[in-house]
């Protein structure tokens, strides 16, 4: 792809912390008009990429472009075409979400009637016309944090760069805040880089990127990374459980192992073949679930380190 | 263009949060009434100074002065509460660069300072005599000692990570540059380092000026105070500038860790 098809070109791009590599070689290609989720454990190096590709570090090595422009030379252009939204949010308590958006728009360089225009939009867009004259800090936490999506989008970016954005929203706003995106990239192509850790957001990318360590340990469509684990996960519990996960790798290719506290997930090619033979083999099994790979389970088979056991809670809060 | 927009949009947000906080400004307008009207009836009984004037009459235009020093210097350095909760980082995450972010800044404290100095110079004809003239030349004192309270608060505000240094600020840089600046009394007989130090202090320029303007004795020529005051302004805004950018503490944090 060329640099004037993309949105993001990174090449080796890394950051150290003193002797500490952050990130080590992000290679990323992300074509106009795409979603991209970026996954992983605390520290693994998110916030980091998403820092350097947003200007606001600079690299200890390799280089970045957005839409063709230098991310260390050309900051200024890079943040024009950028809308950021932090972990927690960037709302003056004291301002009005009308407020707070005029003051984004003027540090945008938008002036006069077009700043007001913009904000105006921006306020209609998000559904915050009916709050836009509270101060933001008598507003609840969704609506502070749709203010914050307003106040990232009051200048029509083609990029929005988003650190854990639903973090804290109950279903509700964090809906309105996924049908806001969504319509962002719809009706004008915008580009969407974000982090999570509610792994099914990202199952809707058009790719995702996982980060453990400061490494990438996994870059592909979400269908393709499940794919990868198997064509169905197996979960087994129970004291057989050992007896139950080699029985099912004699009987089927398994291509994911996880121990888990009670047991393990597997996840297999051709696993109905092998179910009778893992029931036959360990009797003293409490649980068998047979189902399809998720997210979660490429970002536990990818972002574990060898030898631990994953925690009874995933990511998203479902227990395991 | 996008710069005046940018400087705009930092004025407009500051000057509202700034008279929002009311008791702010009611704190910043009670202190140096307490100083004229409580401290200065008291020592008016005791002391009289250069050539018979009373205390109240001689601290009148250093009162003035710590106004615009405590309006300007705390607007500015609640800066500080930015960092703290994330603004900061989303005004120099803009494409509009760090200059003109603390220009705007800069420029609201100014702002917030000459208002609070303001209010206590239109009481000078009920405390002071002085004419039309000299309260003109006293307000345009009055901004320039605004201004450079405020860019002295950017720099102090620069390295400090949070609102709890806020306080300890005030006791260990305000009321020095206030004590240090012939503002409450003359500095003409403290020992002689302290006189030095209060010569390279640029609040004791401005009170100086100001005493001018006010028809009051002065210490230095206005050549100098004006040529001190620019240099300090424009000193502390480029040492402001260079503290502000977000790499360059990174890079002095790293090198501390080894």
């Amino acid at each position: 792809m060329n640099a004037a098809e993309s949105a993001i070109e990174a090449a080796g791009l890394g950051r150290d912390y003193g002797s500490t590599p952050a990130l080590r070689a992000l290679d990323l290609s992300v074509p106009r008009g795409a979603m991209v989720g970026i996954l992983g454990p605390n520290g693994a190096g998110k916030t980091t990429a998403m820092l350097l590709l947003a200007t606001l570090l600079a690299p200890s090595r390799g280089v970045a472009r957005v839409f063709g422009h230098d991310t260390s030379r050309e900051r200024a252009a890079v943040r024009r075409r950028l809308g950021l939204v932090f972990q927690e949010p960037s709302v003056d308590g004291l301002l009005t979400p009308r407020e707070n958006l005029r003051f984004a728009a003027g540090l945008m360089g938008l002036g006069g009637a077009v700043a007001r225009a913009a904000v105006e939009d921006a306020l209609t867009r998000t559904g915050l016309v009916e709050q836009a004259s509270r101060p933001a800090r008598q507003l609840s936490g969704g609506w502070r944090r749709l203010t914050d999506i307003a106040r990232a989008t009051v200048h029509r970016p083609d990029l929005l760069i988003l650190d854990e954005p639903t973090v804290g929203l109950d279903p509700e706003h964090r809906d309105r805040m996924w049908s806001l995106l969504d319509a962002e990239r719809r009706d004008r192509g915008v580009t969407i880089l974000f982090s999570t850790h509610y792994l099914a957001e990202a199952e809707t990318c058009d790719r995702v990127l996982m980060l453990a360590r400061g490494e990438v340990v996994a870059a592909d469509a979400p269908s393709a990374l499940m794919a990868g684990v198997g064509d169905q996960v197996v979960e087994v519990e129970g004291p057989d459980a050992d007896l139950a996960a080699a029985a099912l790798q004699r009987a089927a290719t398994v291509r994911m192992s996880i121990r888990t506290e009670r047991g393990y997930r597997l996840g297999v090619v051709g696993a109905h073949d092998g179910i009778g033979a893992v029931l036959g083999a360990a009797p003293r099994v409490t649980r068998l679930d047979v189902r399809r790979a998720t997210l979660e389970d490429v970002y536990f088979a990818k972002t574990l380190p060898r030898d631990v056991t994953m925690p009874r809670h995933a990511p998203d809060g479902r227990s395991t | 263009m996008s710069a005046l927009a940018a400087i705009h949009a930092i004025v407009v947000r500051d000057l509202a949060r700034s008279f929002r906080q009311k008791s702010r400004i009611v704190g910043g307008l009670a202190r140096p009434f307490m100083w004229l009207l409580l401290v200065g009836s008291g020592y008016n009984a005791i002391s009289r100074v250069d050539g018979a004037v009373s205390y109240q009459a001689y601290v009148f235009p250093g009162v003035v002065v710590m106004s615009a020093l405590f309006g300007g210097m705390l607007t500015a350095i609640a800066t500080v509460y930015d960092r703290e909760f994330g603004m900061l980082r989303l005004m120099l995450s803009s494409p509009a660069g760090i200059p003109t972010l603390l220009t705007g800044r800069a420029i609201a404290a100014t702002a917030v300072g000459a208002f609070q100095g303001g209010v206590v110079l239109a009481c000078a004809p009920l405390l002071v005599p002085v004419t039309a003239t000299e309260l003109g030349a006293a307000a345009l004192v009055l901004v320039l000692a605004a201004a450079v309270s405020s860019v002295l608060g950017l720099l102090v505000a620069a390295p400090l990570q949070s609102i709890e240094n806020f306080a300890g600020i005030v006791n260990v840089v305000l009321f020095p540059l206030l004590f240090l600046s012939g503002a409450l009394y003359p500095t003409k007989q403290l020992p002689v380092w302290l006189r030095l130090v209060a010569e390279l202090n640029p609040v004791s320029y401005a009170v100086d000026l100001m005493r001018g303007a006010l028809g009051q004795p002065v210490e230095f020529t206005v050549a100098r105070s004006l040529g001190a005051l620019v240099a300090a302004t424009a000193a502390a805004f480029v040492a402001a500038t260079l503290l502000f950018d977000p790499e360059r503490r990174l890079r002095r944090k790293e090198r501390g860790r080894r």
